[in-house]
């Protein structure tokens, strides 16, 4: 799905967490919102999923304007920094769960959830799971049950807040490489949040970054990395 | 097996404190509850039976559980509810009232019976309304139920305020991003993260009504067999020096008192062991 | 940055994924002010309304009669004494279970807890058997000229039972979030076992102390059942306030009863006024449970 960031905004109360900011996202790209803390990219991220309202502006979906539609009419697969898996829950109930808050027309059979959630599980590389609680999980495993949740709502894009914050480093490595795989087999949007510029180069197609609520460059990562556009990204970047 | 009774440790006072705290508690709990069960032992089983097992006394025992329960399921209703906008939400006034829950806590019981009675009475301020449509609460088992309810009205808010302060917001939002409604997320992350403070809430009102007195002397009116509860049984029998009666209906309430308490550290450990907190 | 504020200006359709349908949020909080009137306040109200009934000259005299000057009298006399044996108990039990690791910690909690968990009639009850005049012990200290039940000792002992756990209660959860290294620390430098507990320690559990020494004070002199079963109510002897308020309710004198309860009701209120201060001024101190 082609994403258009349309001159959006956002304040809280009279701090601004983000000036005007324009983008537009090929169907299918994976992209990175780069940028330290308070540079705006988690509160960009939020509002395409739908958690928060932008103060002025509009987002569009292909070409249609989202902007009004609650997070529940999105359809935004989102993982948390945090993951916020449902704690009381299996596993299997945590990525079923999407699927079983639909309304009762459209919601599938109980056999027919069973099938996706045996397949996500495939899919994240963790089949024998299902019957554990989040609390039973290493870190890396908790990520990946949070993906493969966001993933069983087939989501029309997948957002993702500092998806490697909380690992040691061996285990970033390999996630990354996981997420990519993800994206390539499923071909949704993707736009994922951090503010690690070796993670950003080498996993997205996009690079977006950002500073104090501006949007400083837009581009391919060799490019934004052979011809930073701004002091900031250049200093950003060279870290 | 090799664990040593009480390990060694470099901090002062292990005697001092170790002999108060098992000093007093013995002088003060376990000597008297013992006191309770001794007596109870003479008397033998089948004389608390034969005690116990009288119209009377059944009669007593179950309308205090049957009240208690009822009160108790009230108050965990609305001591949910109350936690929640408590926590959740700002409006004028909100300080008085989260201060307000307390109140059963910090007023003596008989104040709190006296006055509910005045409240209730044919002659009181709710009494009157009440009666316009032809009920009659103080001196019936509805004026018990009202009194069991303000007793036990801040233990399930108590215990469950704290574990909505500490519901991270995310996991609301998680719920939301995967389509569910507010009414789903509700139903079906948020009361389940609440159940077992809930729960551990309502056992504790449950636990207190069932020994209340004070608060309820006053308006139940004490009829025996309709409105008698089995604490004032055991002031009576007290009143005509039939000690073997009195600790019969006793022990048979703390057995009450002690298999609430075992369901109270069940609740606990079932929480802790199935979502890895209390 | 994730700050969740309702966003000013945005449609009036759009809702925080964390928040209700406003409806929904002013049903709730209407039906909490309305319970909460009900149940709380109008009892609260009922007290003062009883007592000024025929004027504040009526219930100041009913406050001066001999009966409820003693009564008055007994009751502050029997917190005075009550109160400071519970608070040094919790000091020493939080200490105990808090700075040293042994077998059947969990076991003794529950035993300090057991208090709550057991109806004030039957804890009255207890006292009467261990101590009555026809037990073992009771007739003996009884036949020495030092009779515990129908007495002073005995209402103490009922109101330390019911009492017992409250100090340790606030205590315990402070004391293991505090942890050991401060004290640690001080006797690595020299310090002695009581400066440590002086200088350290009590300073840090100050306020939850005070917090629990102030629950505890308002429940010594407020309770009823387990004092009704071991005083015999003994006007001018042993009836404390409130068992010479279901007295003189009994009599029907309802002024001098609500004027007796009135009081004990400003007590609430007071201990109400002082806790919601410690819990907004010295948060950080209490236990968890207790932070707004």
């Amino acid at each position: 799905m082609h994403i258009e960031i349309d001159e959006i905004s956002k304040s809280f109360g009279t701090t601004a967490a983000l000036h005007p900011v324009s983008l537009s996202i090929p169907s299918g790209a994976l992209v990175a919102l780069l940028g330290p803390s308070g540079s705006g990219k988690t509160t960009l991220l939020r509002i395409l999923g739908g958690l928060e309202f932008p103060t002025s502006g509009r987002v569009l979906f292909d070409g249609q304007d989202a902007t009004g539609l609650s997070v529940q009419e999105r359809r935004a697969g989102f993982v948390f920094q945090s993951y916020a898996l449902f704690r009381h829950m299996t596993v299997f109930d945590n990525i079923a769960y999407g699927l079983n808050a639909r309304p009762r027309a459209s919601r599938p059979t109980k056999a027919e959830i069973a099938r996706r959630v045996t397949k996500l599980l495939e899919l994240i590389q963790l089949p024998d799971i299902g019957a554990r609680y989040p609390s039973q999980l290493s870190g890396g495993q908790r990520q990946r049950v949070a993906l493969a949740r966001a993933l069983a709502i087939e989501p029309r894009m997948l957002l993702l807040d500092e998806p490697f914050g909380a690992l040691d480093a061996k285990v970033r490595k390999e996630l990354r490489q996981g997420l990519r795989d993800i994206h390539d087999t499923t071909g949704l949007t993707t736009v994922f949040v951090t503010h690690d510029q070796e993670e950003a180069m080498e996993l997205a197609d996009l690079v977006v970054v950002m500073s104090m609520g501006r949007i400083e460059q837009i581009g391919k990562p060799q490019d934004v990395r052979a011809k930073p556009k701004t002091a900031f990204v250049r200093e950003f970047i060279s870290l | 097996m090799g664990r040593p009774l009480i390990h060694r440790s470099p901090m002062p006072g292990l005697g001092l404190s170790m002999g108060i705290t098992l000093t007093m508690l013995s002088l003060v709990v376990l000597l008297p509850i013992g006191a309770l069960l001794l007596k109870g032992a003479n008397y033998g089983l089948a004389g608390i039976w034969e005690t116990v097992n009288r119209e009377r006394v059944w009669a007593a025992l179950f309308l205090s559980f049957r009240l208690s329960l009822f009160a108790a399921l009230f108050n965990l209703v609305f001591g949910v509810l109350l936690a929640w906008v408590l926590v959740r939400y700002r409006f004028t006034g909100r300080r008085i009232l989260d201060a307000a829950v307390d109140l059963p806590f910090a007023l003596p019981t008989a104040v709190a019976g006296i006055s509910l009675t005045a409240l209730y009475a044919p002659n009181g301020f709710f009494g009157q309304m009440a009666a316009e449509i032809g009920w009659k609460i103080a001196y019936t088992q509805w004026g018990i139920f009202i009194a069991l309810v303000f007793v036990g009205l801040p233990f399930v808010t108590r215990t469950v305020q704290p574990v909505v302060e500490e519901i991270e917001r995310e996991v609301e939002e998680a719920s939301a991003t995967l389509g569910a409604s507010r009414l789903h997320t509700i139903r079906h992350v948020i009361l389940p993260m609440l159940t077992p403070a809930a729960l551990t809430g309502f056992a504790l009102a449950l636990a207190r009504a069932v020994g209340e007195y004070g608060s309820v002397i006053f308006i139940a009116g004490n009829i025996p067999l309709v409105t008698e509860i089995a604490p004032l049984l055991i002031i009576i029998q007290l009143e005509e020096f039939n000690y073997d009666a009195a600790a019969a209906i006793g022990i048979a309430m703390l057995l009450i008192s002690f298999a609430m308490l075992l369901v109270i550290n069940l609740i606990q450990v079932w929480s802790r062991r199935r979502i890895g907190y209390v | 940055m994730s700050d969740i504020t309702v966003t000013k200006g945005a449609p009036a359709r759009f809702r925080s994924a964390t928040e209700e349908a406003p409806l929904a949020r002013w049903a709730m909080i209407a039906a909490a002010v309305l319970g909460l009137g009900i149940l709380v306040f109008a009892p609260l109200i009922a007290v003062f309304v009883e007592a000024l009934a025929r004027g504040v000259a009526a219930s100041l005299a009913s406050l001066a009669t001999r009966d409820a000057q003693e009564a008055i009298k007994l009751t502050l006399t029997i917190a005075a004494i009550s109160v400071p044996f519970n608070a040094i108990f919790g000091v020493a039990a939080a200490w105990f279970i808090t700075k040293f690791d042994f077998r059947g910690k969990a076991f003794l909690i529950t035993l300090i807890d057991l208090p709550f968990s057991v109806s004030p009639v039957v804890a009255g009850l207890c006292i009467v058997l261990m101590f009555g005049a026809n037990s073992l012990i009771g007739g003996w200290l009884v036949a020495n000229g030092f009779p515990i039940v129908f007495a002073m000792p005995g209402i103490i002992l009922a109101t330390m039972f019911v009492t017992f756990p409250f100090v340790a209660r606030e205590l315990i959860p402070v004391m293991i979030e505090q942890g050991r290294a401060e004290e640690e620390a001080a006797l690595t430098l020299g310090a002695s076992g009581w400066r440590v507990f002086w200088t350290v320690t009590l300073p840090n559990i100050r306020w939850a102390l005070l917090y629990g020494v102030l629950l505890c004070n308002a429940r010594a002199m407020g309770e009823f059942g387990a004092v009704a079963v071991v005083s015999g109510k003994i006007r001018g002897q042993t009836a404390t306030m409130p068992t010479t308020i279901e007295m003189l309710y009994q009599e029907y004198l309802s002024v001098a009863a609500f004027s007796l309860a009135a009081v004990l009701a400003l007590l609430a209120l007071v201990t109400l006024l002082l806790k919601t201060a410690l819990e907004i001024r010295h948060a950080d101190q209490l236990a968890a449970t207790h932070r707004h």
